[in-house]
């Protein structure tokens, strides 16, 4: 702190803490923590709700004795005495009844009660889809990788500078038209009378429901997200010295062994952000699924989420959805980590 | 130590490289010995990296052969060949420790690792580098990564070891410390060293034979002594050493020998090219040559000139001496003996001190 | 030779992959111009600019595009100061501190966009603050304010040191040395970073989508037309989007090209 404000002066530095602050606490971290602490109560019925329920049926017994007595005491001797009874009997039955509203309200009023059950309501079908989810996203991160891999080495180590500066460039513009647009193009096309359904149709196969499948949101998903494999590799690359892959090769390397041994050790922090990132896209993916199954297919786990919070309005059970999401991305952000043996430091480009 | 492997030797017969239009080396026959330190001198772009690239296999000469050990090498890449190469950055890999390093040939060859291991840490040994073997290359200093470069390179027991300036990243007294060390090695291995630099000094101190390289061009091989004492062309003379330059007109030639007249008088020097009376000529004359005649003194070479300025330089002294035929620098041994005698300066050369060569292109013109 | 060999397969390789990056945009693109709805290229009826003049009287097109902005203009105002604080803080921190700080300030990239999205909600909402474009303005800051820090702390490694020393012993206040020396020496990547903050506002969906509540953008408006795709009308926005990313893309080139040359000048 004093670093800072012998650097900037007082009030520059405490401005630079407040907005950080803001930030860091208001932005990133508190919205999480509510987040996570609305995944973990729900509005339920009070404790001791069978008590009470038991106890105003007493009271309602009670009411009813009341009422036999105060007929009764029409019947007495004298009209001073029947006021007093009346008197007495009235007065305790607006108690009792005072008594019985009071424990209705607290028997009706549900109380936050602490609890995990929000995360056990995903139940087998929405667990299997959380399961898909998932694993699409694990196979369409591989597959960006299988796919990108050689595209990335060939751009930054084969290709002459200034004609891989301009390769990228061209590949920019895919990468930068929006998510949406690329999505809707392959909606187009796998569209049951769209041009692949043509195509093989000249074939005579078809026409194949792709979109009712479920089956163009993992195509759509390849492709939307696969440039964010491509870049991050191409820049770690970039960075490996030909004489790296020469010197391996000299000393009796085959292709292979130059890749396991030189290339891909030297990638290890490129892959870590191209797979973390195509893996967060793809999970936590709501255009995909939406505008490629149009509600025809089951819906991914994104869009359960979104059901949960805006359709269903539980709110409890959303943010429970919500928070094994993000379980699952943070988890894998710390086994890429591991696995490749990067440090955060190393993954911001 | 190593179970000292014989070199190969080495031969290229009309090989030439072109890149598109651009003839990076022209067509070149060249034999080097087995057991041999040959170095290729030139400055930056000349083709000698490209000579090296020829040997190491990463490129195919456009025409022409390249032989090692009596075999032709077409078709055969770098992982087969009978070589290994230094590179200048040393391309030592970073992510790996010294040991893997010099064991990666090895491990490539399938040695199990126990194996590998051991040998690695024997050649480091060798190399003086015994207890290093399991820091990364990052935690040694430009000599310790320059050795641990060599034991890497040996370790898949090579024929011919190519160098491709592996000293140039270090500072002056490392440098003149390796080039002892690599001579060394080379003498102890008995492996053929080709050794590619732009640094006269390294070329000329390590060298069994030298070959001068400019334009694509081998110009002259031969002994430190022959390229520097004997240059065969006006580049070579230029290139290699200081030197001074007299151009003239020959004007009579006699027993190898020419009288050429300058614009500082008339001289006798050696005429290796047989230039004949009337040709432009030029007479190249090293700075140490020329001497400070005493008053009366006799040389079979005479000229006079008036001193510019004196640098005393520690064990020799160089003065800078107007003349007619322009500045030229005269290096004097410093005997002690102090300052110079006022007034004009009398310099002379004996008649096989320079030498005569036709006007061609000089280092300075390449550079 | 064997290399020339591979090379060549990864020539075509390479090709294939353009191919795959480039024909579903070009497919979208036809289908806009084509005078057929809904969008599509197997039936070609002719070459019409209808689909534009109909996107031109969409109403909720412009509401959605007035918002787009709003919310970008907004983003950039509150994500370029808290990213700059983030850099700068982070400059001057102990080692520890300074990873703890940026692994949260990094957090955001590595979160799902609809995270972002939800938790904003959830926490306005505990303050009875409903969705709306507020919150979306907040959920996009969170990780867009992320992209801003790195760009400035990248910028930030970059600079001498010694000058805002120099400043300071000749005198200038720390804040003076700050706004001579350290601001200018920004300025490039303010610039930069505010056009990075503009497009990921503008083109963000997944986070925005969940934030937004009734409220819509440009972007989410099209995602709501997409999924049934009843009118080509969005295949003419796609090409404005496209036209405009093309433009931005060889103007960026340009620039970088132009920057390059002025360097090479001076050096």
């Amino acid at each position: 702190m004093t670093r800072l404000r012998r650097s900037f002066g007082a009030p520059l530095a405490a401005l630079i803490v407040l907005l950080t602050g803001i930030w860091v606490l208001g932005l990133i971290a508190a919205p999480q923590v509510i987040m996570i602490e609305q995944s973990l109560w729900k509005m339920d019925r009070p404790a001791g709700a069978d008590e009470l329920s038991v106890q105003i049926d007493r009271l309602y017994n009670r009411l009813d004795m009341l009422a036999l007595d105060r007929a009764a005491a029409r019947t007495l001797s004298t009209p001073s005495a029947t006021d007093a009874k009346l008197a007495q009997i009235d007065a305790e039955r607006a108690a009792v009844a005072a008594e019985i509203a009071d424990l209705e309200t607290r028997e009706s009023t549900p109380v936050r009660t602490w609890t995990l059950t929000n995360y056990a309501q995903m139940g087998q079908a929405h667990l299997r889809i959380f399961a898909k989810t998932i694993l699409a996203a694990l196979a369409v991160t591989a597959i960006a990788f299988a796919v990108c891999y050689p595209i990335a080495f060939a751009i930054a180590k084969l290709e002459p500078p200034r004609r891989a500066a301009l390769i990228m460039l061209a590949l920019v513009i895919p990468y930068a038209i929006n998510e949406l647009l690329r999505v809707f193009a392959w909606q187009m096309i796998l569209n049951y009378g769209g041009p692949l359904n043509a195509a093989l149709g000249l074939l005579g196969i078809g026409p194949v429901p792709f979109l009712e499948s479920g089956s163009g949101v993992f195509v759509a998903m390849v492709y939307a997200y696969i440039l964010f494999m491509v870049f991050p590799l191409y820049n770690v690359l970039e960075t490996l010295d030909m004489n790296q892959i020469e010197a391996a090769r000299d000393l009796g390397a085959k292709t292979w062994q130059i890749h396991r041994r030189i290339v891909l050790p030297h990638a290890r922090p490129g892959i870590a952000v191209g797979c973390i990132m195509t893996f967060m896209l793809s999970a936590g993916s709501y255009s995909v699924p939406y505008i490629m199954t149009r509600g025809t297919a089951a819906p991914w786990f994104a869009q359960l989420v979104y059901n949960r919070f805006f359709q269903a309005s539980d709110w409890n059970v959303g943010a429970a959805y919500a928070v094994s999401l993000l379980a699952v991305c943070t988890g894998f952000v710390f086994l890429m980590m591991r696995l490749l043996k990067v440090r955060l430091r190393d993954i911001a480009k | 130590m190593t179970p000292t492997p014989s070199g190969m030797d080495i031969a290229l017969s009309g090989a030439a490289v072109r890149f598109g239009t651009f003839q990076a080396v022209h067509p070149t026959d060249l034999t080097i010995e087995a057991g041999e330190f040959f170095s290729i001198l030139g400055p930056s772009g000349c083709g000698k990296t490209t000579i090296l690239r020829l040997l190491s296999g990463f490129l195919d000469p456009s025409e022409g052969e390249v032989r090692i050990g009596g075999q032709p090498m077409a078709g055969i890449g770098p992982s087969d060949r009978p070589t290994a190469l230094i590179f200048q950055n040393l391309a030592l890999f970073p992510l790996m420790t010294v040991w893997e390093n010099v064991a990666f040939g090895l491990e490539m060859r399938g040695w199990k690792t126990a194996r590998r291991r051991a040998r690695a840490f024997e050649l480091l040994d060798m190399v003086a580098l015994g207890g290093q073997g399991d820091k990364l290359p990052s935690e040694l200093s430009g000599g310790q990564r320059q050795r641990v470069a060599i034991a890497r390179a040996l370790a898949v027991e090579p024929a011919v070891l190519l160098l491709d300036e592996p000293l140039s990243a270090l500072d002056l007294k490392l440098r003149q410390h390796m080039r002892a060390e690599l001579k060394q090695l080379q003498e102890t291995t008995g492996i053929t060293f080709v050794y590619i630099t732009h640094d006269q000094g390294e070329a000329l101190t390590m060298s069994d034979r030298v070959a001068v390289m400019n334009r694509g061009r081998i110009v002259q091989v031969g002994s430190a002594d022959d390229v520097y004492d004997r240059p065969a062309t006006a580049f070579v003379a230029t290139f290699v050493g200081e030197m001074n330059r007299l151009p003239g007109r020959i004007e009579s030639v006699a027993e190898g020998r020419a009288r050429i007249a300058t614009a500082g008088g008339s001289f006798l020097a050696p005429n290796p090219g047989g230039l004949a009376p009337g040709a432009e000529a030029v007479l190249f004359l090293r700075p140490e040559r020329l001497h400070l005649l005493a008053p009366g003194e006799a040389a079979a070479n005479v000229l006079e000139g008036g001193l510019v300025r004196r640098d005393m330089e520690g064990a020799f002294s160089t003065l800078i001496v107007e003349t007619g035929a322009g500045r030229l620098t005269v290096q004097r041994v410093n005997s002690g003996s102090g300052g110079l005698p006022a007034g004009p300066l009398r310099l002379g050369f004996a008649d096989r001190a320079g030498v005569i060569l036709p006007a061609g292109e000089t280092a300075d013109d390449a550079a | 030779m064997t290399r020339t060999g591979s090379g060549l397969l990864l020539r075509i390789y390479m090709g294939v992959f353009f191919l795959y990056m480039f024909l579903p945009l070009a497919i979208m693109v036809a289908a806009g111009f084509n005078d057929y709805s809904p969008p599509s290229v197997t039936v070609w009826k002719g070459f019409t600019l209808h689909w534009f003049t109909e996107l031109w009287q969409d109403r909720r097109m412009w509401s959605g595009l007035a918002n787009s902005v709003l919310i970008a203009g907004a983003v950039i105002a509150l994500a370029l100061p808290m990213g700059l604080a983030g850099a700068l803080l982070l400059g001057r921190l102990g080692s520890r501190a300074a990873g703890v700080l940026y692994t949260a300030m990094v957090s955001p990239l590595l979160t799902p966009g609809i995270i972002l999205g939800i938790s904003t909600v959830i926490f306005w909402r505990g303050l009875d603050v409903s969705a709306g474009l507020f919150t979306a303005i907040l959920a996009q800051t969170t990780f867009i304010a992320s992209y801003t820090m790195l760009m400035f702390m990248a910028r930030l490694q970059r600079q001498d040191g010694a000058l805002e020393e120099a400043a300071l012993d000749l005198g200038a206040t720390p804040f003076q040395a700050f706004r001579r020396i350290t601001l200018p020496f920004l300025r490039p990547t303010i610039l930069t970073a505010a056009v990075i903050a503009f497009l990921q506002s503008f083109e963000n969906y997944n986070t925005t989508m969940f934030a937004i509540g009734g409220e819509h953008t440009l972007v989410t408006e099209i995602g709501s037309r997409m999924r049934f795709g009843l009118s080509p009308a969005i295949n003419a926005l796609g090409i404005l989007f496209i036209l405009a990313t093309v433009a931005f893309a060889l103007a960026w080139a340009a620039l970088k090209a132009h920057e390059r040359r002025a360097a090479e000048q001076a050096t």
